[in-house]
């Protein structure tokens, strides 16, 4: 089943001119420091400089040999050494040793630090308390935003999410607001912004602030995407913790897919080399099936092979100009495609093997149970069981925010008990771990007894509705709950399904759950953009926590056209995974929206919990 | 053709007689705004006074430094006065003392101009249509970067020289590469005050040029005497040097010196008194002891035309006066009571003085001041020319004609129309017309002209009419301005030189904001680049009035400013704080929308609590970062995290910092704090990051384990006790057994020890710890498992009823690949896992059997889907006979 739009979807843009614009700036920070250079790259920033400038490209600037920035003395013997870092400390202090070390071997050579996307304050002041600020010369390379597909861009800044929602550290903020700045004086002004969460707030007001002060280039232009919609990822945990069943969610909880591109091993090529493939629109394969449920892509894929084989088969009886038209015109396309066929059923095969060992119907069984939010006991020896055996810590912990979430915080025992079991199996350090998901929200325990509850429903019983959610924000200011029950139910994310729900023909956005549960995250989208802002839906942003934090901003001159009404740029800050993508993908299709997608970083499950978890170094 | 001297003041207010010394040198920028000021050379004090174009005066101040050698005025109309010891005083138009800089002290014999006699000191003129803005205070630097300052200087050990000899020369360097910008002037607005300078040294014949601060040479040519007269000429944007001594002319640059003769000079000159260069540094003029006056182009290599007045006193000055892109070329030279228009004619023009005059060359003409008069010498301009010749029949002259007769009533307005129409002209007499009117400064003629034009227009079908009304806006710009209360009486040529801009800029310097508005809202000029601005300098000057209260003041500016696009409060603020206005600086800066703007002057007044919330505000964490530096260093540590407490984004970030940069001032953090919470974490961090030795370990749990109890987190500390025992317990093992035990977690811990085959010890430390009984079987079951210890599993299974269930030994067996143990746990699977553990082991038929047995559905399915190929047939058909009797049933 392909993923046909409808005829009148809008046409996205075009975004490679994004990466035009970071290769150029790159080029010219390079041309900067002329003569030959050695280039030491962040290990972070080696996927995506691939997208931007291959080593050709950077050999053409007079780049000599490149290294890894890693914590070891370097072996360059340049006369000219070129950092391109992150903003991080831990940089600063490698290269200021690395200074240090030339000085005292009494060496002079020219050092230049690029800084991408942005340079801190902090970073500047770490390299002057080192000594070393006068002896380098610092740069910003803005590459904020690289497309990883059509309707994708990336900010490939992982450490956001814990950054922001874990230490509360705005700095990236101002990045963000840069990023939707230049989309703006790139693709016209954005008319209508609706979002959801602090930090969706903060880079809204800074963005638009950016905009005043350069007031006048993006006015009198017409509007290219005329929705833009911000959230948090601390609105859906639920949805990011989930396992995810749809092909390319599946192939980067499985894989880990990096930077658009995936790494093959040998059990998947069926060779003994891995392979890296670059998994996009232009996969033409792969885009058939990205947004399938897994259990149609082996059907999907064993079809196509035999189509594949009825086109290879037409050359029998061909006279000879036909065959030499065939080789000439049709056999290269035929073998490209054969070999991504191959590739992705390597893949499947692969997948499924990992699945079935690990009980994977078991496991998805247990998050739906938690979900839905029956079988409580059951679902929590289950997760008892998985840390006893040491089945995966990520997935352990995974499974234990799951239930804390949709449980509104664990039961004191379960809490203790839970923690207990898990430093037993995975030692003491994830006492910090689990401190650390205490304060994200993630990992909670139940306020003694649900007192609040009660007093909330004789309260509300007593006054009219929004003075009891005034009362009620104020006790969930001392204890944010998640209230995932209460939000499943409002907004009917879990679909009463009579029957067998048919994933071949998904009915709503819950197939890329196995029909099981509508993803939080899309469902606001929707319920916005249906009725465009926020009204009616109160009680849900009041449940969120969001109260003050829900905002929608409507230009009054209705410049935008209807087609551009319909091209739609959804933000998530602190990542989103390629399941919501996904459904989003599916709701754009049935309501004739295209989505473009802007994320911090592609994240999944296991990358929350690891941003969260303390491991020893 | 030329004009005679048109007076252009109309009220002269030049002080009385007397007092118009030689000191006096004057300049005046393109606006012709021509400000004069004087001093006194009398014992006391001189006095400088600043008087406008029109005489009124506007500074006065009693000259308080050292000997003054000469005066002169940039081209941002700042008043430079050189003393004798190379300080250059900067002052402003309304005599506020600006800046000073030095020169240096060269070094040559007598110090700087001691005895000054004469001197002139020209500035650099926005002329040369190269010219290009440069500033937003509308400075101009002259295309050809030739700047050129002129200091007279006469030596007191030659008390005899002429008097105009001077031996000091300085010139700007053209060269761009060394007019770099001087360390205390920054910006290109200061470049005019890049000089060279050039001291004659007498005793060693030396000529010593000397770059102000980045540049020097000095050459050393074999004069046996002083020059006579020298100038700066520019070729090729270098500036050189010319130098007259006796009859030989030197061109000096930075590295040679070399002689020239101008071609066709007349014989017998034995000295050249005085000479001369263009406005637009073309053209030359020697003026020589015999009353000859050669004039050629500057380059000296091409004559243009020669004159001789047969007057051999030397001339007090001789300026070039031409018109751009005029063919007439004009030396006007003066003598005390006479003036004289020499030029490419045998007859020369001769104007009476009537009191001492001075000459100031501009753009279009010469401008002369005396004491109680101010005149524009110029050449009449074409199409005034062909308009008001005597009997002209130039098309304009017969519309202008035509129009007058028009308005009389009379016929003859058709003829005249007729006649200029008959031969296709009235498009050009419509035009000269406009640009007659243009040149004149009457407003009567202006109107008159223009009527004329607009006559003409009419009977025009597709006339573009915007020269017109640019015209008509120009003049109405030009006459507001030339008003003598205003006192900038431009010319045309020099106000479309100098674009509306530059003129905004001049009325600002006068502080005529009102009339700048005008002009502004009149002309339409958009509001950033118009009123905003103006605004905005009214406000710098409005903060300075120290009389009104700091609250009228601010109260007033924004009344006025608002929410003007382009204002900024803050540079108003620094203004005001600037004056020693903290408060109203304060208070201005609450109408700065931008809140980063706000900090860094908050920080410069020392307000950095209020810079730390206005950079929270600003959502820049950069600004937050500079701001918590900041107070970092001002504050003791104490006040510094109180202030911290109450910022929580601060905090973080600061907590952020710490934690790669300053660990221990991050323990600080949380202790100031009472943060047990994240001091207990900390120190479990360092439990394992910082510290090495197993003591010191520990000891970081113990006061982690405290930090936590004081937190009330009990989970957390008794974990954290637990973790000590084990570390400990961990020591010992690797003592007793080898192996690596430390940093193994419980489990894995118990695992070692199994596999190892201590199974003692295992049980003893899962007692101990009280591992609960399920992790211990499936913590055994799959350590026994991986020794393929079946013997021991076996026993273990049976040592009492497993609390995990059989299933899991029939995974963990066909896991290895074991399927005869596999086979005798399946047995003991409880009924509702058989079936899997039937299918686990392969066992296709009994698993249906079982299936069949509980009726199950789900189970049947299960089973169905197992059964592959043939071999499996039967039990399929089984399965598949079994569901539809139940569903029969």
């Amino acid at each position: 089943m392909a993923f046909p739009h409808r005829p009148d979807a809008p046409e996205l843009p075009d975004f490679s001119m994004l990466k035009r614009l970071a290769r150029d700036q790159l080029i010219y920070l390079l041309e900067q420091l002329p003569g030959k250079k050695d280039l030491f790259i962040e290990a972070d920033l080696m996927s995506p400089l691939d997208r931007i400038a291959n080593v050709s490209i950077l050999k053409q600037h007079e780049v000599d040999k490149l290294y890894k920035v890693e914590n070891k003395p370097a072996l360059s013997s340049s006369e000219q050494l070129c950092f391109l870092v992150r903003p991080r400390i831990k940089n600063m202090r490698y290269i200021a040793s690395l200074v240090n070390a030339d000085k005292m071997a009494g060496r002079t050579r020219k050092y230049k630090v690029i800084f991408s996307p942005q340079k801190f304050y902090a970073c500047e002041m770490v390299l002057e308390e080192e000594g070393v600020y006068g002896d380098v010369s610092c740069d910003e390379w803005a590459f904020s935003l690289l497309p990883l597909d059509v309707d994708l861009l990336s900010m490939e800044l992982p450490e956001f999410f814990r950054d922001y929602f874990l230490e509360g550290d705005q700095r990236w903020i101002n990045t963000l607001a840069q990023a939707l700045h230049l989309l703006s004086t790139l693709y016209g002004p954005f008319p209508n912004c609706y979002g959801i969460g602090r930090c969706a707030k903060m880079s809204y007001e800074l963005w638009k602030r950016l905009e005043e002060e350069e007031d006048g280039e993006t006015k009198g232009r017409r509007p290219e995407i005329g929705q833009i919609f911000l959230l948090d990822r601390d609105v859906d945990f639920v949805t990011a913790l989930c396992s995810q069943v749809v092909y390319e969610g599946l192939v980067d909880d499985t894989f880990r897919i990096k930077c658009g591109s995936v790494d093959f091993g040998p059990e998947v090529t069926s060779s003994d080399k891995s392979l890296k493939v670059l998994l996009n629109a232009e996969d033409k394969v792969f885009n058939e099936i990205r947004n399938e449920h897994f259990s149609n892509v082996f059907s999907f894929l064993s079809q196509k092979a035999r189509n594949l084989q009825a086109q290879y088969d037409r050359r029998r009886g061909m006279d000879i100009k036909q065959m030499k038209n065939f080789v000439s015109q049709e056999l290269k396309g035929l073998k490209q495609e054969h070999r991504l066929l191959s590739l992705h059923i390597g893949a499947c095969e692969s997948i499924m093997k990992k699945k079935t060992k690990q009980d994977f119907q078991e496991l998805i069984k247990t998050e739906h149970a938690l979900l839905e939010g029956f079988n409580i006991r059951e679902s929590t020896s289950y997760i008892e069981e998985h840390i006893d055996r040491q089945v995966s810590p990520i997935e352990s912990l995974r499974l234990m925010c799951l239930l804390s979430i949709t449980e509104n915080g664990l039961i004191p025992k379960d809490y203790r008990s839970l923690k207990t079991q898990y430093l037993q199996s995975y030692g003491p350090e994830h006492l910090l771990t689990f401190s650390n998901l205490r304060r994200a929200g993630l990992l909670t325990e139940q306020a003694p007894g649900d007192t609040l509850t009660a007093v909330e429903s004789k309260v509300s019983k007593l006054v009219t509705d929004k003075a009891a959610g005034k009362i009620t924000d104020a006790f969930s200011s001392l204890a944010k709950r998640s209230n995932f029950r209460a939000i499943s139910k409002k907004l009917n994310l879990i679909p009463r399904v009579d029957g067998e729900y048919d994933l071949k023909v998904p009915r709503d956005m819950a197939y890329v759950f196995s029909g099981a549960y509508v993803p939080l995250s899309c469902r606001i989208i929707e319920q916005v953009l249906e009725r465009r802002g926020w009204q009616g839906l109160d009680e849900v942003v009041r449940l969120l926590n969001c109260s003050e934090l829900a905002f929608t901003d409507m230009t009054k001159d209705d410049k935008a056209s209807s087609e551009s009404l319909r091209l739609i740029l959804v933000v998530f800050l602190g990542g989103c995974t390629f399941s919501e993508i996904s459904a989003l993908r599916f709701l754009g299709r049935e309501k004739g929206y295209r989505f473009i997608f802007l994320t911090t970083a592609v994240t999944n499950s296991a990358r929350l919990m690891e941003a969260m978890s303390e491991v020893k170094a | 053709m030329w004009c005679g001297p048109l007076e252009l003041v109309h009220r002269p207010a030049w002080p009385g007689p007397g007092q118009l010394g030689q000191k006096v040198s004057s300049q005046t920028t393109a606006l012709l705004r021509n400000p004069w000021r004087k001093e006194k050379p009398a014992s006391a004090r001189p006095v400088l006074e600043i008087y406008s174009a029109s005489g009124v005066p506007l500074a006065s101040l009693l000259w308080k430094s050292g000997p003054v050698v000469s005066l002169g005025w940039s081209a941002e109309e700042e008043l430079l006065c050189v003393q004798e010891d190379g300080v250059v005083l900067v002052y402003g138009l309304h005599g506020d003392f600006r800046r000073h800089f030095s020169m240096g002290n060269v070094g040559g014999p007598g110090g700087w101009g001691k005895g000054m006699e004469s001197g002139t000191l020209s500035l650099p003129q926005p002329t040369t249509p190269l010219s290009r803005r440069c500033s937003r205070t509308g400075f101009w630097m002259p295309g050809s970067s030739i700047l050129s300052l002129v200091l007279g200087w006469l030596s007191s050990q030659e008390p005899t020289a002429s008097p105009s000899v001077p031996t000091w020369v300085t010139s700007n360097s053209a060269g761009c590469q060394r007019c770099q910008v001087s360390p205390d002037t920054p910006g290109a607005a200061f470049t005019a005050h890049r000089c060279a300078f050039c001291p004659w040294d007498h005793q060693r014949q030396k000529l010593w040029a000397l770059g102000s601060l980045r540049w020097s040479f000095s050459t050393t040519i074999g004069l046996q005497s002083a020059p006579s007269c020298w100038t700066t000429v520019c070729q090729d944007r270098v500036a050189h040097i010319l130098l007259a001594v006796g009859p030989d002319l030197y061109l000096l640059d930075h590295a040679a010196c070399s002689a020239v003769t101008p071609p066709g000079l007349a014989p017998g000159v034995s000295s050249f008194l005085q000479m001369a260069v263009s406005f637009t540094y073309r053209h030359l003029a020697l003026f020589t002891d015999t009353g000859y006056i050669w004039m050629g182009t500057a380059s000296l290599k091409e004559k243009l035309c020669e004159f001789n007045c047969n007057i051999r006193a030397p001339p007090k000055q001789m300026v070039w006066c031409s018109r751009p892109r005029s063919k007439e070329r004009a030396v006007v030279v003066a003598w005390e009571r006479r003036l004289m228009v020499v030029g490419d004619a045998p007859e020369s023009i001769q104007f009476v003085l009537d009191e001492d005059s001075y000459l100031v060359p501009e753009l279009d003409g010469v401008r002369i001041f005396s004491r109680s008069t101010h005149e524009f010498l110029h050449e009449v301009p074409v199409a005034s020319e062909e308009i008001f010749k005597i009997a002209s029949m130039a098309p304009g002259a017969l519309l202008l004609e035509a129009q007058k007769e028009y308005e009389k009533e009379s016929q003859k307005a058709d003829e005249y129309l007729r006649e200029i129409q008959e031969l296709g002209q009235l498009p050009q007499a419509v035009q000269q017309c406009i640009e007659a009117a243009g040149h004149e400064h009457w407003p009567d003629m202006q109107k008159s002209l223009l009527r004329a034009a607009s006559f003409g227009k009419c009977f025009l079908d597709r006339f573009p009419p915007d020269s017109f009304v640019r015209m008509c806006q120009d003049l109405r710009v030009l006459n507001a301005v030339r008003d003598y209360h205003i006192g900038i009486p431009l010319t045309y040529s020099q106000y479309k030189q100098l674009t509306i801009q530059v003129l905004l800029d001049r009325l600002v310097l006068r502080r005529l904001y009102p009339l700048a508005i005008q002009i502004c809202e009149y002309l339409r000029l958009p509001e950033v680049q118009g009123v905003s601005r103006i605004l905005a300098h009214w406000a710098c000057y409005k903060v300075q009035q120290k009389d009104v209260s700091d609250e009228d003041v601010a109260r007033a500016i924004n009344q006025k400013l608002g929410d003007t696009p382009g204002v900024s409060y803050s540079d108003i603020a620094a203004r005001a704080y600037g004056c020693g206005r903290t408060e109203l600086a304060i208070k201005l800066l609450e109408y700065e929308p931008r809140s980063g703007e706000q900090v860094p002057l908050l920080l410069k007044m020392k307000r950095s609590k209020l810079a730390l919330s206005k950079a929270i505000e600003s959502g820049d964490t950069d600004l937050v970062f500079t701001v918590l530096l900041h107070l970092k260093n001002e504050l003791n540590r104490g006040d510094f995290f109180m202030t911290l407490r109450n910022q929580p984004m601060a905090l973080s970030l600061y907590r952020q910092f710490c934690k790669h940069q300053e660990l221990e001032t991050l323990k600080d953090l949380y202790n100031q704090d009472d943060n047990h919470q994240e001091l207990g974490s900390f120190h479990i961090r360092a439990s394992y990051a910082a510290e090495e030795r197993i003591e010191g370990r520990v000891a970081a749990l113990q006061t982690a384990a405290d930090a936590f109890y004081k937190a009330k987190n009990e989970f957390a500390a008794k974990a954290t006790e637990d973790q000590m025992r084990l570390l400990r317990l961990q020591r010992r093992l690797e003592d007793e057994l080898g192996g690596r035990f430390l940093d193994l977690s419980l489990h894995d811990t118990v695992t070692t020890l199994i596999l190892s085959g201590q199974n003692k010890r295992a049980e003893q430390l899962a007692r101990d710890f009280r591992i609960p009984d399920k992790r211990l079987w499936w913590l055994k079951l799959t350590a026994l498992a991986d020794l393929e210890d079946w013997e021991e599993l076996e026993k273990f299974s049976k040592s009492k009823k497993s609390p995990i269930g059989y299933l899991p030994f029939v995974e963990i067996c066909m896991k290895q690949h074991n399927k005869y143990e596999a086979k005798k746990y399946a047995s003991r699977v409880g009924p509702e896992q058989k079936v899997k553990a039937l299918l686990l082991v392969g066992d296709v038929a009994q698993a249906a059997d079982v299936a069949i047995e509980h009726r199950n559905e789900a189970e049947m399915s299960l089973v169905l889907s197992h059964c592959t190929g043939a071999t499996d047939g039967a039990t399929a058909d089984k399965i598949q006979r079994a569901r539809a009797q139940a569903q029969k049933k």
